[in-house]
C-alpha cells in the first residue's frame, strides 16, 4: 500500500495557508472527504493579549495577505463596540473604499485561479493582468500594495489625498472596462458553463446548517452579507446590492462573484466622488477603553470575518477571539463534494476560496477497497474541460 | 416586539444575568438549559452561529456562544460557566447546529472542556500532529 502521496505541503515553505484533505472515491466518484487543520499554529489570539490595541490591528492585518484590511476593519469594530466610539464621515468612507478595493483584487485573484485550475489559462492572466491596477491604487492610497496599515480605533490612519482622486477614478473606469470584457468572454462560453454549471452544489439547507458565510452561502440563496445586515462604516450613505444565486453551484460561486465586483467598483466610486466634497478629520481621538465586551465583524471577500474583544479598562485586550470565513466555509466540502467525479473535486474546493493556491498537492485520495492512490487532480480537472471543448466542436 | 423583547420573554426564566447593549445582548444560562437556547435561537429565531469564544476567568473557564440574527443584525451571546476548571465539561450545541463541530473540538483541545453529546468528540488542530502532543493545549496552574 503506497500511504506516502504527499509531494508537497502541508507543511511547506512555499504555502502561505496548509491544509489537509482526504478523500475516499469509489472509482472516480468522491463518496466521502475528511480534513484536517492546524498545520500552522501562529497564536494570533494569544498574541494580541500582549499588545496594545493599536499594536493589536498591525497583528491581525498578518493574518491574511489577501483580507490584510478586513480583519483590521473587523478587529477596530470590536474594539469600537465595546464604548460605542463614533468615527468621522470621512474616514468611513475611506475604510469602505479600502475594505472595497480589496475584495476586487480578491474576486480578481480567486477568478485567476479558478481559471486555471479548469483549463483557463488566458482568464487567468488577464484576471491577474487587471488586479495589478487595484493594487497601485493602494499604493497611492497608503503608500503599500499589501498590509496597509490604514485602520485605528476611531477612524483611519492616513487621509486619501484630493489631488490624487481624479486619478484613482481614471484606473477605477478601466478597470471596470476589463472586467465587463472577461464577464461577457466569461458569459458567452459554453464550455464553461458545461463545465462549472451543477458541479458541486452545496443546497442552501446545507449552507444555513454549516453556517456558511459569504458567495459560498449567497450562490446557495443565502441572502446574508455584513454589510446590508449590519451596515457600518459607510455602508448605509452607499447604494449597492447583495448579489444572491439560488444554484449554489460552482458556476453560481463564479457569478456571484464576478457580479460583486462590479458593486464595489460602483461602491468605490461613490465614495472617491464623497471623498471631494467632505471634509473634516480622519480620526477621533481615543484615549481609553473601557472594560467590557465588544463584536466586530466586517464582509471580507470570502465572507464575514469576525472578531470579539473582552477588555478590562487597561490598554490592551483580555480577550481577543477571530474567525475567518474560510473556517465556516471549509467544513461545506462535506456536503458539496459527495457524489462528484474526482476531476470536479478540485475546483469544487476552489469554489468557496479557501484561502490557498495549492489545494491538490495536499490531497490524499482513497480508494473505497482502502488503497491510497496517487493522482494530479489540477490535471484531471483541465483534461475535464479539454474533452467538453472537443465535444463541442 | 423587537427580537430581543420577544426572546427574553420567553426564555427569560433560564437567563442567570444579563447584558444589553445597541444589538448586542450577552446572557449566562446554566448547562442544562444552553440546548433548549440554542434550538430556539437557531431553528426558531433562524439565527446563524458565527462562532464562540472559551476564556478562562476567575470564575471558571466560559463559553460565549455568538449567534447571528442577520435580518436584524443583532447578537445574542448566551454565556456558559464551568466552575470546576480541573475537569470542565458541557453540553455540546454541534447535533443542534452543526456548524459548531470545529469550534467545540477546538475548544475542547484547547482548553480541555469535555462538550457531552458531540458526535465527534476528537482533535482538530493537533489529530496527526508529528510530535503526538497531549491536549489540552492549557498552561495554567490547577486549582489546587
Amino acid at each position: 500500500m503506497d500511504k506516502n502521496v504527499i509531494p508537497v505541503g502541508p507543511y511547506h515553505p512555499l504555502l502561505e495557508e496548509a491544509e489537509y484533505f482526504t478523500l475516499q472515491v469509489d472509482g472516480e466518484t468522491v463518496v466521502d472527504i475528511d480534513l484536517e487543520i492546524g498545520w500552522m499554529h501562529r497564536g494570533h489570539e494569544f498574541m494580541s493579549e500582549s499588545k496594545t490595541f493599536t499594536q493589536s490591528l498591525y497583528l491581525v492585518e498578518r493574518i491574511c495577505g489577501i483580507c490584510s484590511t478586513s480583519h483590521p476593519i473587523a478587529a477596530v469594530h470590536a474594539m469600537e463596540d465595546v464604548d460605542n466610539i463614533e468615527i468621522p464621515l470621512r474616514a468611513r468612507y475611506i475604510r469602505t473604499l479600502v475594505g472595497e478595493l480589496e475584495r476586487i483584487h480578491s474576486h480578481l485573484l480567486w477568478l485567476g485561479l479558478a481559471g486555471h485550475f479548469i483549463g483557463y489559462d488566458t482568464l487567468w492572466m488577464w484576471a491577474w493582468k487587471y488586479r495589478e491596477p487595484v493594487l497601485q491604487m493602494f499604493e497611492i492610497i497608503s503608500g503599500n500594495r499589501n498590509h496597509y496599515g490604514m485602520m485605528r480605533i476611531g477612524g483611519v490612519a492616513r487621509d486619501v489625498d484630493p489631488s490624487k482622486i481624479s486619478k484613482l477614478m481614471d484606473i477605477m473606469d478601466e478597470i471596470e472596462k476589463k472586467i465587463e470584457m472577461i464577464a461577457k468572454a466569461a458569459n458567452d462560453d459554453p464550455v464553461l458553463k458545461s463545465r462549472l454549471k451543477g458541479v458541486g452544489v452545496l443546497t442552501k439547507k446545507d449552507a444555513i446548517d454549516f453556517c456558511a458565510v459569504g458567495p459560498t452561502a449567497r450562490a446557495s440563496g443565502v441572502p446574508i452579507d455584513v454589510r446590508k445586515d449590519e451596515p457600518r462604516d459607510a455602508y448605509d450613505l452607499v447604494d449597492f446590492n447583495i448579489i444572491v444565486t439560488e444554484n449554489g453551484d460552482v458556476f453560481d460561486k463564479t457569478v456571484v462573484r464576478l457580479l460583486e465586483i462590479f458593486e464595489s467598483i460602483k461602491i468605490c466610486k461613490q465614495c472617491l466622488e464623497k471623498l471631494k466634497t467632505v471634509n473634516g478629520g480622519i480620526r477621533n481621538n481615543v484615549k481609553e477603553i473601557s472594560a467590557g465586551e465588544g463584536i466586530g465583524r466586517y464582509e471580507a471577500p470570502r465572507g464575514e470575518v469576525f472578531h470579539y474583544v473582552r477588555t478590562d479598562g487597561t490598554n490592551r485586550p483580555v480577550r481577543h477571539k477571530v474567525r475567518a470565513p474560510s473556517y465556516v466555509n471549509i467544513p461545506t466540502f462535506k456536503a458539496s463534494c459527495k457524489g462528484i467525479p474526482l476531476a470536479d473535486a478540485l475546483i469544487t474546493l476552489a469554489a468557496v476560496d479557501p484561502c490557498y493556491c495549492c489545494t491538490e498537492r495536499s490531497i490524499k485520495i482513497i480508494d473505497k477497497n482502502n488503497e491510497s492512490r496517487k493522482i494530479d487532480l489540477l490535471k484531471l480537472s483541465r483534461e475535464k474541460t479539454e474533452q467538453i471543448r472537443r465535444e463541442m466542436k | 416586539m423587537d427580537n430581543y423583547t420577544e426572546f427574553l420573554s420567553l426564555m427569560g426564566d433560564k437567563i442567570v444575568s444579563l447584558v444589553q447593549k445597541e444589538k448586542r445582548i450577552y446572557f449566562e444560562v446554566d448547562n442544562q438549559n444552553i440546548i433548549e437556547i440554542a434550538q430556539h435561537l437557531f431553528n426558531k429565531l433562524g439565527c446563524r452561529l458565527s462562532t464562540a469564544t472559551a476564556t478562562e476567568t476567575y470564575r471558571g473557564i466560559e463559553v460565549l456562544y455568538h449567534f447571528s440574527h442577520d435580518k436584524s443584525g443583532n447578537y445574542f451571546c448566551p454565556r456558559v460557566v464551568m466552575t470546576d476548571k480541573n475537569n470542565p465539561k458541557m453540553n455540546s450545541i454541534t447535533p443542534i447546529v452543526r456548524g459548531a463541530e470545529w469550534i467545540e473540538r477546538e475548544m475542547s483541545e484547547m482548553l480541555g472542556i469535555t462538550f457531552e453529546g458531540h458526535p465527534r468528540p476528537e482533535p482538530l488542530l493537533t489529530g496527526n500532529h508529528p510530535q503526538n502532543i497531549k491536549v489540552p493545549l492549557r498552561k495554567w496552574r490547577s486549582n489546587g
